[in-house]
This record gives C-alpha cells, sequence and structure tokens, in this order.
C-alpha cells in the first residue's frame, strides 16, 4: 500500500447531458505503484482524459473513490486541489499548451514561480531540465519559433522541473511524426527510469503502446484489460 | 510574480494594449485637465469676489434683501461711531444703495444707484473716478456690462432719477468719468457707481449707508442692532450653488468619458479570457488557484492604467505646464453654458490633491473593468477550459 501513487476503486464518472447522465467511467478499479510507466488505451471517446484529469485533481469522480498521493480527490478544495498539481504533479498535453508570449526559459521556469524557490535554485532546476530534452540553445526561442517536437519537449521540460511524483501524458503523441514520437518517448523513459518518476499515459498510438511497461484498455468507459509486461 | 506575468501578457498582447494604454492616458489627461481647471477658476474667481465685491466680509442693514430691490428703500441705517472709526482707518468702506430710473438716450431703465467713498481702496472699484470735478455734474463709474446695455460711452452724461429718504423725486446729471471691467458679473453689469457723499445729500440721508464692507472678519464685533454680520461664506452661497449645478453636469460628461474607457478595458478583457480559455485550463493544471489567475488577469488591467500614466506624463506634462505658465482665457460663450462668466486669464493649478483623487479615481474604475470579467474564471471548470480550444 505504501508505494500506491494512486488507489482507484470503484469509481464512476457521469457528465450530466440533456437527455439525462452520461456515464463516462464505469466502475473502475485500478492503482498505480511509484515509478510506472503504464497507460490508458482505448479509442476515442473511450474516457482516457477524463481518466487522466481526475487522477490530476482538475475534475473528481461522481462515485466511488481515488485517492492520489493520499489525497482523497473528491475532498479537496480548489486551492488544495491546486496545491497538489503545483507541487507533486505534471502534465503533458497532445497541444502542448505552452504559454506562447512566453520563452522556452520563461515556460519551464513557470512551475517554479508556483513554489517558493530562490532564483538561483529554480534556475540550476530550469537549466537541468532544458538539458534533459536537449533545449539548452533554445532557452530564448519563443513557442511559435519551434518545431511541434520542440514544443512538446519544452512541455516535458515543463512537466520535469519540478521533478514531479506522477507526470500526466494525454495523447503526448498525437501531433507529433514518427521521429519525434519515437524521441520523446526515449526521453520520458530514460526521465522514469533516472528519476524514478511515474508516468501514466493515455494514447491510442501503437509506438506509445510499444513503450509502455503497462496497458490498462479503456473500452466505452469500462476496463477491459490490464497487462504488465514482463521486463 | 504575478506582476511579472501580467507585464509579460500585456506586452504581448500589442497593439490592442497599445490602444487601451492611451484611451486611458486621453481620459487620463482630460480628467485631469478638467479638475484643475475648475479648481484654478474657482479659486480665481473666489479671489475676484472677494477683491471686488466681498472683502473679509460685510455688514448688511437689517432689512436689506439683495433678491428683493424693493427692500432697499428702507434698508438703510445710520454708522455707528465706532463703525465710523473703522472707516475712517481705512478698515471698513460703508456703500449706500438705492433704486433709480437711468434716462440713456431718452429711454427709461430702471437701475441700482451705488455710494462708495471715492478715497476707498479696499475694493477694487476704480472709485478715484468719482471725486468730484466741480462741473456741476456727479461723476459716475459703471460697469462695461451696464455701458452696453445703456449703450454709453465714456464721457457721456446720463440723467437719474432717485428718491431720497422722505420718498421726495429728484433728478441728477450723471458724467461718466469711466467704464470699468471688473471680471465679476454683478459688478460689471449691475450697478451705477458715485461717491457717498454725493449720494448721501442727494438722498438726504447723511451718515447713513446700506452696506458696510470689512477689511478683516474680526470687525464682525462692529455688528449691532442695525446691522448683521454676514461671513464670507454666507456670502459665496449662491456663488457655490451655481457652481454646485456646473459641477455636476461637468462631472457627468467626463463619468461618461470614464466610462467609456472603462468599456474599452472591460471588453479586453472579456475578448482575452475568452481567447485565453485554454491558457486559463493550462494554467491551473500547472497548480496556479483560482484567486492566483483571477488575481494575474486582473493586475493586468490594471497595468494597462500604469502605463497609461506614463503615456500621460508625456503627452499630458507639456500641455499642463502651457496652463499652468500661460495661463487660459474662457472663451466668451462659456457664460451661455452657465458659466458665471468670469473671463480672466485662468493659471491653472495642479495641488496634490487633484491629482492624488483623479489617479485613485481611474485606478479604482480600471480596477473594477478588469476584475469584474475574471469573475466568470472562478465559474469556469479547468477541464471545460481546457478543452476550449480543441473545438
Ligand atoms: N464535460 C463533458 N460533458 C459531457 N460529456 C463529456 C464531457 N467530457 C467528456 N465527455 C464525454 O465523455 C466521453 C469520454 O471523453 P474523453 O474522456 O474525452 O475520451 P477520450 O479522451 O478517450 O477521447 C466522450 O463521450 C465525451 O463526449
Ligand atoms: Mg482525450
Amino acid at each position: 500500500m505504501e508505494d500506491k501513487l494512486v488507489v482507484i476503486s470503484k469509481m464512476s464518472k457521469a457528465f450530466p447531458t440533456g437527455e439525462g447522465d452520461f456515464l463516462a467511467l464505469k466502475n473502475i478499479n485500478l492503482s498505480f505503484a511509484k515509478g510506472e510507466f503504464s497507460g490508458i488505451v482505448g479509442p476515442s471517446g473511450s474516457g482516457k482524459t477524463t481518466m487522466l484529469n481526475i487522477i490530476g485533481s482538475l475534475d473528481s469522480q461522481t462515485e466511488g473513490e481515488v485517492k492520489v498521493m493520499g489525497y482523497e480527490i473528491k475532498e479537496l478544495s480548489s486551492k488544495q486541489a491546486a496545491d497538489l498539481r503545483s507541487r507533486h504533479l505534471g502534465f503533458i498535453f497532445q497541444t502542448y499548451n505552452l504559454l506562447p508570449v512566453y520563452t522556452v526559459y520563461e515556460n519551464v521556469e513557470f512551475p517554479l514561480l508556483l513554489l517558493s524557490m530562490s532564483k538561483e535554485e529554480r534556475h540550476k532546476a530550469v537549466m537541468q531540465a532544458l538539458e534533459w530534452l536537449g533545449l539548452t540553445d533554445k532557452i530564448k526561442s519563443r513557442p511559435a519559433q519551434l518545431s511541434g517536437g520542440q514544443c512538446q519537449r519544452v512541455a516535458i521540460a515543463r512537466a520535469m522541473v519540478k521533478q514531479p511524483g506522477l507526470v500526466l501524458a494525454d495523447e503526448p503523441t498525437a501531433n507529433l511524426d514518427t521521429e519525434n514520437s519515437l524521441h520523446i518517448l526515449d526521453m520520458m523513459k530514460k526521465l522514469n527510469q533516472e528519476l524514478g518518476t511515474s508516468f501514466i499515459f493515455s494514447t491510442h498510438d501503437q509506438k506509445v503502446i510499444d513503450y509502455l511497461r503497462r496497458v490498462i484498455r479503456l473500452v466505452d468507459g469500462e476496463v477491459v484489460s490490464d497487462d504488465t509486461k514482463a521486463r | 510574480m504575478i506582476l511579472k506575468l501580467a507585464n509579460r501578457n500585456i506586452i504581448g498582447n500589442g497593439k490592442r494594449s497599445l490602444i487601451n494604454m492611451f484611451i486611458l492616458a486621453i481620459v487620463l489627461v482630460g480628467l485631469l485637465w478638467m479638475m484643475s481647471m475648475f479648481y484654478s477658476w474657482i479659486n480665481l474667481s473666489k479671489t475676484q469676489l472677494k477683491e471686488w465685491e466681498q472683502a473679509e466680509g460685510m455688514l448688511w442693514q437689517k432689512d436689506y434683501d439683495p433678491y428683493d430691490a424693493f427692500s432697499f428703500d428702507k434698508s438703510l441705517a445710520p454708522i455707528s461711531t465706532d463703525q465710523v472709526s473703522a472707516i475712517n482707518a481705512g478698515k471698513a468702506v460703508p456703500i449706500l444703495l438705492s433704486q433709480a430710473v437711468a434716462y440713456p438716450q431718452g429711454r427709461m431703465m430702471p437701475t441700482v444707484l451705488k455710494g462708495i467713498p471715492y478715497s476707498q481702496s479696499l475694493l477694487k472699484i476704480p472709485s478715484s473716478y468719482l471725486k468730484d470735478t466741480g462741473d456741476g455734474l456727479v461723476p459716475a463709474v459703471i460697469g462695461t456690462g451696464l455701458a452696453k446695455t445703456m449703450k454709453l460711452e465714456k464721457g457721456d452724461i446720463l440723467t437719474l432719477r432717485i428718491k431720497d429718504v422722505s420718498g421726495v423725486y429728484d433728478a441728477l446729471d450723471l458724467s461718466i468719468t469711466h467704464i470699468m471691467r471688473s471680471p465679476v458679473p454683478a459688478i460689471d453689469n449691475g450697478a451705477i457707481w458715485i461717491d457717498l457723499d454725493t449720494m448721501q445729500q442727494y438722498m438726504a440721508a447723511p451718515g447713513y449707508a446700506s452696506q458696510i464692507v470689512l477689511e478683516d472678519s474680526s470687525l464682525m464685533s462692529l455688528a449691532d442692532e442695525n446691522w448683521l454680520y454676514k461671513s464670507r461664506s454666507v456670502l459665496m452661497k449662491d456663488f457655490n450653488e451655481v457652481l454646485q449645478t456646473e459641477l455636476a453636469s461637468q462631472s457627468l460628461l467626463f463619468g461618461l468619458f470614464l466610462f467609456l474607457a472603462m468599456i474599452a478595458i472591460f471588453d479586453t478583457q472579456v475578448l482575452s479570457l475568452f481567447k485565453r480559455r485554454k491558457e486559463i485550463g493550462t494554467l491551473s493544471a500547472l497548480g496556479m488557484t483560482q484567486q492566483q489567475i483571477i488575481g494575474l488577469f486582473t493586475v493586468e488591467g490594471l497595468l494597462y492604467m500604469v502605463y497609461a500614466v506614463l503615456i500621460g506624463i508625456v503627452l499630458g506634462l507639456p500641455l499642463f505646464l502651457w496652463f499652468g505658465i500661460k495661463g487660459w482665457v474662457l472663451p466668451d460663450s462659456y457664460s451661455d453654458f452657465g458659466m458665471i462668466g468670469f473671463t480672466e486669464t485662468i493659471y491653472f493649478k495642479y495641488p496634490i490633491w487633484i491629482i492624488l483623487l483623479v489617479l485613485g479615481v481611474m485606478f479604482g474604475a480600471t480596477a473594477l473593468a478588469s476584475w469584474l470579467p475574471t469573475l466568470r474564471i472562478a465559474r469556469l471548470k479547468p477541464t471545460d477550459a481546457l478543452r476550449g480550444k480543441l473545438k
């Protein structure tokens, strides 16, 4: 139980719609340990994003329990949830979601501004993250000047800079070509091994699936399989 | 931190930011200009009223009612010995009033005759022109306004009919020895001035007066059962009332102006919140609290004002210096707008309280216009915000 990062039990998520509630997730029972490199795999509309959003405390379940780092998501105030995200969670999005008016450096520095860190500490952490992702020569660039692959690397650096316990990556390769996809997957795998950061992906990209150690298949909001590859 | 972020965003917003800053800067300069114009104008007017009419207060004969010309006939009383010594010491000036009928160029016009000692120097009325020249005519001074209505020029002779204290009518021939230009409308358009002694003789009321103008408010002790003390603030009541209506209408105008500027800010905020939904979602995912995000956007709006102040200083300083040093003459037409019509050069003054007031009002209004739209952030779920732009 100690090294369980996320514990989900009997969890359901309903969205109110015009014709009654729509059940996006149904009776989910899952747990994720520290250091996992796992993915929620399923077709579009199967509930992957909804699941990541709940684990990421951006949303909350309608039924059951979801514990992230010991915190019950449903019971967090919006301020506590923000605090949890700020300290322990990193997000990577399909559309990168970089802040367009900021430079690469400023984008990566941003999460650290929310934590009370000295300028020197921030600088050290930002430079290290940029080094991991091979972006040290792009410090002063703005997102508009970068390729998609570079943008996603900046986004990964931004997620990693505070060395969170868990990174949630929602279809991170969906907008990238094969080469760039493999490149960022390599990097994330390396970070997972070297820093012990846990990753949970959502994807329906075979390239990503090949990299995952654990594949949880989701169909219509239900877990249909949960396989961990042997090392 | 928030300040740094907000600043980056504003600069990133480019042209639209610049337009907002300029609108705010113009309103700021305009508001400051109007406020100091009023302030300087009021100050000037008060000084003029003091110098030409009120000094530091007056004694009024107890029956005198400035709104009732018929009261003038009975509103005269003997000047007491104490009052006489103050007058002789040059600390007070008696004035005698009477209704009169003038016959300029054969027409008949009711008017007011005022007697003032030709030797006085307390009021700016050029009374030295009232000294008898021995030509059998009574020297008289009128304002440019009255000269215009009566079509009189310097050197003209004017016949006047007055009633003495016993009700007997008498006629006298005046010689207009001077036409004075007074910035105080009541003086410029009002009475015909002659020497007090002469008037007392014609009125058969030697030693009588209707008003005594005082050099110092401490002379209020000269009031007695015949004489009521009117302080300057009492005398200013009319002026202040006119002022209030004027201020109200001008404030309305500028309130509108300010309102439009706030709409611009409000609009920018609403638009930017809409365009930046995904960014708001991202900020939230990165761990910013709603309060922080609201703060960020509000500070962004407020920063427009900070830049507007800088632009305002650059644009406004030459303007303000010009009006401060070169002054400004209210156009004549201003009196048609309800200004009281003191047409003298106004040298603008910029007291710190006016600057602070204008800045305070503008910052307050900008803060409100920046903050109100951000309240919808609180209603925006981070998940919806994140999906915002994908659609
Ligand atoms: N806020 C919402 N309101 C209503 N329905 C939603 C909402 N968010 C997601 N859904 C629905 O839930 C289902 C799962 O969505 P999502 O988690 O985004 O799927 P995936 O990420 O696997 O494509 C979809 O049918 C989607 O339309
Ligand atoms: Mg999705």
